[in-house]
């Protein structure tokens, strides 16, 4: 049993573990595995067929030649809390201390997509990222940093994703941006919300439509924009293993491009500016198997399913954020230690971005501390290891090519599943995903328990509880909501309200054209008045039949 | 005679995490305690009324989006309001430096993630007993 290892043990319980035996004969996610690996475990395998060199179909070791000897991977820190000058100040520090990207995420309320000031959403304004109620939230976010030269990632998932996006042009046409040479990403997988806590306020049609607006628009006007990550990741946090990861999402990515394509657009159009965000847990070899499994599944999948030809199309590019589930508050310096390991497999799969969650993590915000030595575990990585010198360094290892074709297996056996529950739209609807993300999360927590799996400090080692936190803790101050919905208020006091009702009838009209009006241009119109996301997504919902106020509380305004 | 602790578990405010709390409610259950789970987005009126209608033994709070000080706070307010002693536990992502201070507000025990299942089960029963033997 795990919960017998102590590190307070006598004389026989070093002896018993000088004679300690590896219990676990399982990956992470539960496939059997071997002592040794041979030429054996990989007789099937056809060279050019199923691996092939770096940058060449089907993309198992890789979707670049070079690798990153072409560019290094992008080097970002998710970041948001307080109000948007509060946010700007710390991507202000990690510029500073030489991220190469940034990463925004957005608070609850913005999830919800209500106001700082809706009565529910003040104790909650800022908490869980920024606050970003309007186009002046979102110029205080990004005041003295040059958006056109540098990528942008938001990490939003919900309707705020279009609200975000038509707040973020209107803030760069402001300042005389050419939109093209906007470069980014925003996440804009609504359906994902589905099992990530905020169903209700993200209806699953709605979602959708606003995601295709945000990839029809991106597609004709910011070229260098990704209109769209599958989220791989708050699935797998919320208890899938590996090979599930990998069939649920490339489901879900799919079905965007469906989606998309039935909207009009060409499947080579939309595809090259298509990306994935991706878990990357503790069991180094099953995440790099796992991550090359997917990229060959999608070349596979683009070709076969949606006839793509365009290269990248047919090209899995994705970002990896390091597991915050496989974290602990119990102990918290061996998060650093996992992360670390994380982020390495990371770099051995070939990810296009990574972040490294800061060690505090499982604690509440990550501190200017935590967080620099998240960016320095990045740049270790790619500076001192070695790591990142060689494409696909372990292609060709019988073990790992024996497990990307373990988890390939499983994960088409699920996708087969799922074809079966009608399709990935249908088996969300009906809740099938959700039970299997459910019955998963269980399964995780029973390995704990049982002590299956073995988590340092927490089922084994334990020591006792700490009484306060290395590095010490992000504590927000009080009275941070009500300073924010004081803001919101005085906004709406000060705009011109004229134009700020006109921009919500045109909204509300282009919503109540039909599907394929696409919603963005006169969101962006309402960004430009200082409309807030609680009335640009308020009034799309009552144009949809739906109530204003996703909480039920607010009426809406009259214009 | 012994008897099956009713627990309400519920999240309040707007952190939409629930893994944790629904995995807490799956082995509450299987470990015979009957459990209400009122699920995400709860406000604390709600919450109040739900133990009152319920008669429940004990109410855990998860909360993983920083507001944890601030809901258990108005919760335990509206309790006393009511006149309910019921005993108030709560779970999830803080720090530990505001575990004495949930304590001294009057939640009765706290658990951080990691906590392993064993432990506030067992905290459960007793707190579950004690306020059986108080009514």
């Amino acid at each position: 049993m795990a919960s017998d290892r102590q590190t307070n043990g006598g004389e026989n319980d070093t002896l018993k573990a000088y004679f300690e035996k590896l219990e676990t004969p399982t990956t992470w996610s539960g496939l059997p595995t071997k002592p040794c690996y041979g030429p054996a475990d990989g007789a099937g395998l056809d060279y050019s067929r199923d691996l092939n060199d770096p940058g060449e179909f089907p993309y198992a070791r890789g979707v670049h030649a070079d690798m990153y000897r072409g560019r290094l991977w992008t080097k970002r820190e998710v970041c948001g809390f307080g109000s948007g000058r509060d946010t700007n100040q710390r991507l202000r520090f990690q510029i500073s201390q030489g991220v190469s990207g940034l990463s925004i995420i957005g608070d609850n309320n913005s999830s919800l997509t209500i106001d700082a000031d809706h009565p529910m959403a003040t104790p909650e304004a800022g908490l869980q990222g920024v606050s970003v109620n309007s186009l002046r939230d979102m110029e205080d976010l990004f005041d003295g940093i040059q958006v056109e030269k540098v990528s942008v990632s938001f990490d939003l998932s919900g309707l705020n994703c279009i609200a975000w996006m038509a707040m973020y042009v209107a803030a760069a046409e402001k300042r005389g941006i050419d939109l093209a040479a906007l470069r980014g990403t925003i996440q804009n997988d609504t359906l994902h919300y589905q099992f990530c806590g905020f169903g209700d306020s993200c209806p699953v049609d709605m979602g959708l439509k606003t995601s295709v607006d945000i990839i029809e628009f991106c597609t004709r006007r910011m070229p260098l924009w990704y209109t769209g990550n599958a989220n791989l990741y708050d699935m797998r946090e919320n208890g899938l293993d590996a090979p599930q990861e990998v069939a649920f999402g490339l489901s879900l990515a799919a079905t965007y491009i469906e989606k998309a394509i039935e909207r009009g657009l060409n499947v080579d159009d939309i595809a090259p500016r298509r990306a994935f965000y991706c878990s990357c847990h503790i069991d180094l070899f099953e995440e790099v198997a796992k991550l090359r499994a997917a990229r060959r599944m999608w070349a596979r999948l683009m070709r076969d399913r949606f006839g793509a030809k365009n290269p990248r199309s047919l090209q899995f590019r994705f970002g990896v954020h390091t597991s915050g589930v496989s974290l602990y508050p119990q102990q918290p310096l061996n998060n650093a230690i996992r992360i670390a390991y994380e982020a390495l497999a990371a770099v051995l799969a070939g990810a296009q971005s990574i972040h490294t969650c800061s060690y505090d993590e499982p604690i509440g915000l990550p501190t200017e501390t935590s967080q620099a030595l998240a960016i320095r575990t990045q740049q270790i990585l790619a500076y001192e290891t070695g790591a990142a010198q060689v494409a696909d360094p372990l292609g060709g290892s019988w073990y790992v090519e024996s497990l990307t074709n373990q988890i390939e297996a499983k994960a088409q056996e699920i996708m087969a599943e799922i074809e079966k529950q009608g399709g990935m739209l249908a088996a969300i609807k009906s809740g099938w995903v959700l039970r299997e993300i459910e019955a998963a999360a269980l399964r995780r927590q029973s390995e704990i328990e049982s002590g299956v799996k073995i988590v340092i400090g927490v089922n084994a080692f334990q020591a006792a509880r700490e009484t306060s936190t290395p590095g010490g803790v992000h504590q927000l101050p009080p009275g941070q909501g009500e300073a924010i919905a004081a803001s919101v208020r005085e906004l709406r006091r000060s705009r011109d309200q004229r134009r700020v009702a006109e921009a919500l009838l045109r909204l509300h009209e282009c919503a109540r054209a039909g599907e394929r009006v696409n919603l963005l241009p006169p969101l962006i119109d309402a960004a430009r008045a200082y409309a807030t996301i609680g009335e640009m997504m308020g009034t799309i919902r009552l144009a949809d039949g739906r109530p204003y106020d996703p909480m039920g509380v607010l009426q809406p305004p009259r214009l | 005679m012994t008897h099956e602790p009713k627990v309400l578990l519920a999240k309040v405010g707007l952190d939409g995490h629930d893994r944790g709390v629904k995995v807490v409610a799956k082995l509450l259950q299987t470990a015979g305690m009957e459990v209400i789970y009122l699920g995400i987005h709860q406000r604390s009126e709600a919450i109040v009324e739900a133990a009152i209608q319920e008669d429940v033994d004990v109410i855990g709070l998860s909360s993983l989006g920083g507001a944890h000080l601030q809901y258990a706070e108005k919760i335990l307010a509206l309790l006393r309001e009511r006149g309910l002693e019921v005993p108030v536990i709560l779970g999830g992502t803080l720090p530990v430096e505001d575990i004495p201070r949930l304590e001294a507000i009057g939640i009765r025990a706290v658990f951080p993630a990691g906590t392993r299942a064993g432990e506030f089960e067992e905290k459960i029963r007793q707190l579950a007993a004690s306020h059986r033997a108080r009514v």
